[in-house]
């Protein structure tokens, strides 16, 4: 019934916000919930790093300090914020989709809903389960699973920190793993994937993933293939939960009103009693071969609206091209002075169009996209959008507009002093990709970037012959299948 | 920054500030975020103001807002906005136009000068206005095949009466007139409509009261107008009930709406109550339905009970839930029974004591940004309250008795007469019953 007018420009403004991971697709726990607030820590906390017997400090960046624990490798990340009286902590294990083989796609996540059926020591028959405990404190708590990770979080005013830390390092190894909960929830996790079946553009967008990536495991949906989520045993589930639920492949984050060295040791005390996996945690060392021509693909189902997605892979989200990449993605869709703005909205050819980077451990998957005006047709917005990709492989960009994109970047910097929740989740994505130090450093390497940088990203990675097109096409409801 | 603390009491009286200026109600908040400010306003326009003639007229007029002023057009908007990393935008909801703005300390008298520029003088120009049109229907040809957003409509029309400003327009009627609008119909209604009259602003982070109060002068000196909210003679109530149905092509999930009027403002001594027992029912994952319906009987991914839209005038009441066609029947009867037992029993003092303590905890945990904090100031004083029920609301919440919620819930709802809506591909009635779980 409301917010008619951001219908219309939900999409538009998530790109003019420069959300880099403006489309990761993490299927989580519970709809609606997280995604709070938009607060970040003051990057440049000048502190003391503690000595904490059992740690060693890594090293200090942006006001962020790196430990280890040293009985079993976790790896803890403190970051102090006295702005307000709590507390957000998350723990984000280095499993995601990615590991996932045919049959067990959908188990990373499946996994994640189990993680809130109980474990030994907190429990729904004890009254204390994560989920008894965090509503009763009044947490604003969720999980989520992606492609290269997975994350459980709350946030918590800072008396409540204790509790939730011993909730969540017991059930790292001492999780209630029963069939009966397996039943049970695979309907629900079967609904979440009804539910994002609803869309056609999230279909579409599967679909181009899809057709993208044949060898590495980007290719299938972090949810799974419905036949997975209905079939997966349980003792895959748990062989999946005791080769990637250990302290050494996980890492721990906590922002807010904290004090370091009694942080350290309350981690120290919930999670030091666990050891070292007694095995290696598996890598994923599938390499996805050249890309040597274009794919297509089209989505034909009932609906109103058509959309163009071009795809393409790009280095991964650690990759020194990033930044220029993320330059080339906001001068393309940030704002009303964008270029596909310009070129797609104002026309009249499309409803709103961005552009947009998946950011992956591995090879990651750009964007650019429209939802079409109505009347318009696919071959014409697919032709504008390439054109604006043409214009800036053969002419470049201007100086006015990357330096309109480094004063967004600014800015950003400081929004993100404002919540602890969000900075939890953007440390995160980037604990996905490989490198922590990203979320300090990612905004200052894009000050670096330069015109020439933007002109050649796209010439080097915005290639016909590496791309994967995609259409919706909606068909009034008796043609589907026709 | 806030109100988690012991001290709350003094924060609120120390760090606020409520003035009339230029008309406009002004409250401030100053907070311990370094440079950041975020600004949250609204003023009434929204679609309950329509005209007899076009009901899409406010949302167009809303869509124009940004799309250039008498002295700047919308590329020189966007572009101040952009060189200094801004955002503002309009939305356009039942009773209100609404604005959101987030900018750093610097450049707020450039936002608050943009702001008013945009409310007060859009341009209002016919090739806007003609893409603004265009993209409102695309946006609602979209909406219409959206599970959700279906059920909503058919809820509210349900649920109230025709001319309650709650009631909602289908889809294909604000198409319909979407098509129809003229220029000079936005022109009329901005003229009647826009102005400080009632319109608030409120102005949170890294804010000085007298320099933020200062801008607003400038920026709104001289601007006269504006309308009250529309407020029904009497409230909704559902005489019986009625099921709808609205079928979607190939939509694996059918969205699920059981609910009524509740036929009471948020100020109501009531509300509270029913809030807090209803929270009970169907908030987060310790509530029942959640709790039974989805955890233990895998029937949902999604199911929540609510209260809503009831800031201004009479509310909803409502359980929304998705069902895969094959569950729809047992999950729609699983919900039946929870809330016929929630109705029928009421809620136990355990299960309000856990309630409470968490309501309180997660208001405050919400007040600890600044988009949290502006909302809550915001939506209180739509209430009718003012700044300081940021300290009240804790103790409100904490005196209710068992009693009390349990004579709310009986007494305003009544799960014989509310209205089912089902939303999506909808199997054949009797189809289902052989479905797992």
């Amino acid at each position: 019934m409301r917010d008619r007018v951001e219908l219309a420009q939900a999409r538009e403004s998530r790109v003019a916000r420069g959300i880099r991971f403006w489309r990761m697709r993490a299927a989580c726990l519970c709809a609606g919930a997280a995604a709070m607030g938009a607060l970040v820590p003051a990057a440049s906390t000048a502190q003391q790093t503690p000595a904490v017997a059992g740690f060693t400090h890594v090293k200090s960046l942006g006001g962020i300090d790196e430990y280890t624990l040293d009985s079993n490798g976790l790896t803890v990340l403190l970051v102090p914020d006295h702005s307000a009286p709590v507390v957000t902590f998350q723990v984000t294990y280095r499993v995601g989709s990615r590991n996932e083989v045919t049959g067990t796609t959908g188990a990373t996540h499946i996994l994640e809903h189990m993680m809130f059926k109980g474990s030994e020591n907190f429990n729904d028959p004890k009254g204390n389960s994560v989920k008894q405990f965090l509503e009763r404190v009044g947490g604003q708590f969720n999980a989520s699973t992606s492609f290269d990770r997975t994350n459980y979080f709350a946030t918590v005013g800072r008396e409540s920190l204790e509790g939730y830390v011993a909730i969540e390092a017991d059930r790292m190894r001492r999780l209630w793993l029963h069939e009966a909960d397996r039943q049970s929830e695979m309907t629900v996790v079967r609904n979440e994937y009804e539910r994002g079946k609803n869309d056609p553009d999230n279909v579409l967008m599967e679909e181009v993933t899809a057709a993208a990536y044949v060898a590495l495991p980007y290719h299938h949906p972090t949810i799974g293939w419905k036949s997975d989520i209905e079939h997966v045993p349980m003792s895959k589930l748990r062989d999946f939960y005791d080769t990637f639920y250990w302290p050494n492949n996980a890492t721990v984050t906590v922002i807010g009103d904290i004090e370091p060295a009694a942080t350290l040791n309350l981690v120290k005390k919930y999670y030091g009693v666990y050891p070292h996996s007694p095995a290696p945690i598996p890598a994923m060392y599938t390499e996805e071969p050249a890309q040597s021509g274009e794919r297509r693909v089209t989505v034909k189902r009932p609906g109103e609206l058509g959309t163009v997605i071009i795809a393409h892979k790009v280095p991964n989200g650690r990759d020194a091209d990033q930044p220029a990449l993320d330059m080339l993605d906001a001068i393309l869709s940030s704002g009303k002075n964008a270029r596909l703005y310009r070129a797609l909205v104002d026309q009249g050819l499309a409803l709103n169009a961005g552009a947009g980077t998946d950011l992956h451990r591995d090879l990651s998957l750009h964007t650019v996209y429209a939802v079409l005006a109505p009347g318009a047709a696919h071959a014409q917005v697919e032709k504008a959008l390439l054109a604006e990709i043409a214009k800036i492989k053969a002419d470049g960009v201007t100086a006015a507009e990357v330096e309109r994109v480094k004063q967004q970047y600014i800015a950003a910097d400081a929004y993100k002093r404002d919540g602890t929740s969000a900075v939890a989740g953007e440390i995160n994505d980037w604990i996905a990709v490989g490198d922590w130090t990203l979320y300090v450093t990612f905004s200052q390497k894009v000050q670096q970037v330069t015109a020439a940088d933007v002109q050649r990203v796209a010439k080097t990675y915005l290639n016909e012959d590496q791309s994967t097109v995609g259409w919706f096409i909606p068909v009034p409801p008796a043609e589907k299948g026709s | 920054m806030l109100l988690v603390s012991a001290a709350a009491a003094a924060n609120v009286a120390d760090h606020s500030s409520r003035s009339q200026v230029a008309g406009v109600d002004v409250v401030t908040y100053r907070t311990d975020v370094k440079d950041v400010v975020v600004i949250l306003g609204s003023l009434p326009a929204g679609d309950a103001m329509a005209e007899p003639g076009n009901i899409a007229v406010p949302t167009l007029t809303g869509m124009m807002l940004d799309r250039g002023t008498a002295s700047l057009d919308k590329f020189a908007i966007a572009e101040k906005l952009d060189n200094v990393g801004a955002e503002i935008a309009f939305s356009v909801g039942t009773q209100s136009v609404e604005v959101r703005a987030k900018c750093l300390k610097k450049d707020l008298p450039l936002i608050v000068g943009l702001i008013a520029a945009e409310l007060r003088t859009p341009a209002l120009l016919a090739p806007e206005f003609n893409k603004a049109k265009q993209q409102f229907i695309g946006a609602l040809e979209a909406s219409a095949q959206n599970t959700e957003a279906r059920a909503q409509e058919a809820f509210g029309i349900a649920a109230f009466p025709a001319g309650h400003p709650n009631r909602p327009h289908t889809t294909a009627e604000f198409e319909a007139a979407a098509k129809s609008a003229t220029l000079d119909e936005l022109k009329a209604f901005h003229a009647k409509y826009y102005g400080p009259a009632h319109m608030t602003l409120v102005v949170v982070g890294d804010v000085v009261a007298s320099e933020t109060e200062a801008e607003v002068r400038k920026a709104f000196a001289g601007w006269a107008g504006g309308q009250d909210y529309v407020r029904p003679a009497s409230p909704a109530s559902l005489a019986a009930a009625r099921e709808v149905t609205v079928p979607l092509a190939d939509k694996p999930s059918v969205s699920v709406i059981i609910g009524q009027p509740t036929g009471m403002r948020y100020k109501d001594p009531d509300a509270l109550p029913l809030r807090v027992g209803t929270a009970i029912l169907g908030s987060g994952f310790t509530g029942r339905l959640m709790g039974i319906v989805r955890d233990r009987e895998g029937l949902t991914y999604s199911i929540s009970a609510g209260v809503s839209e009831d800031s201004i005038v009479d509310g909803l009441w409502d359980i929304s839930a998705s069902f895969a066609p094959a569950l729809l029947e047992k999950g729609i009867a699983s919900t039946r029974r929870e809330l016929e037992r929630w109705w029928r029993d009421g809620v136990t003092d355990e299960e309000l004591a856990a309630r409470k303590q968490g309501m309180v905890g997660s208001y405050r945990v919400g007040l600890s940004t600044t988009a949290g904090l502006a909302t809550a100031i915001l939506t209180d004083l739509q209430r009718g309250y003012d700044v300081s029920r940021l300290e009240e609301f804790p103790d409100a919440v904490n005196a209710l008795t068992r009693d009390q919620v349990n004579s709310a819930i009986k007494k305003h709802l009544n799960p014989s007469r509310m209205a089912l809506i089902e939303a999506g591909s909808i199997p054949p009635a009797g189809s289902t019953t052989q479905a797992k779980p």
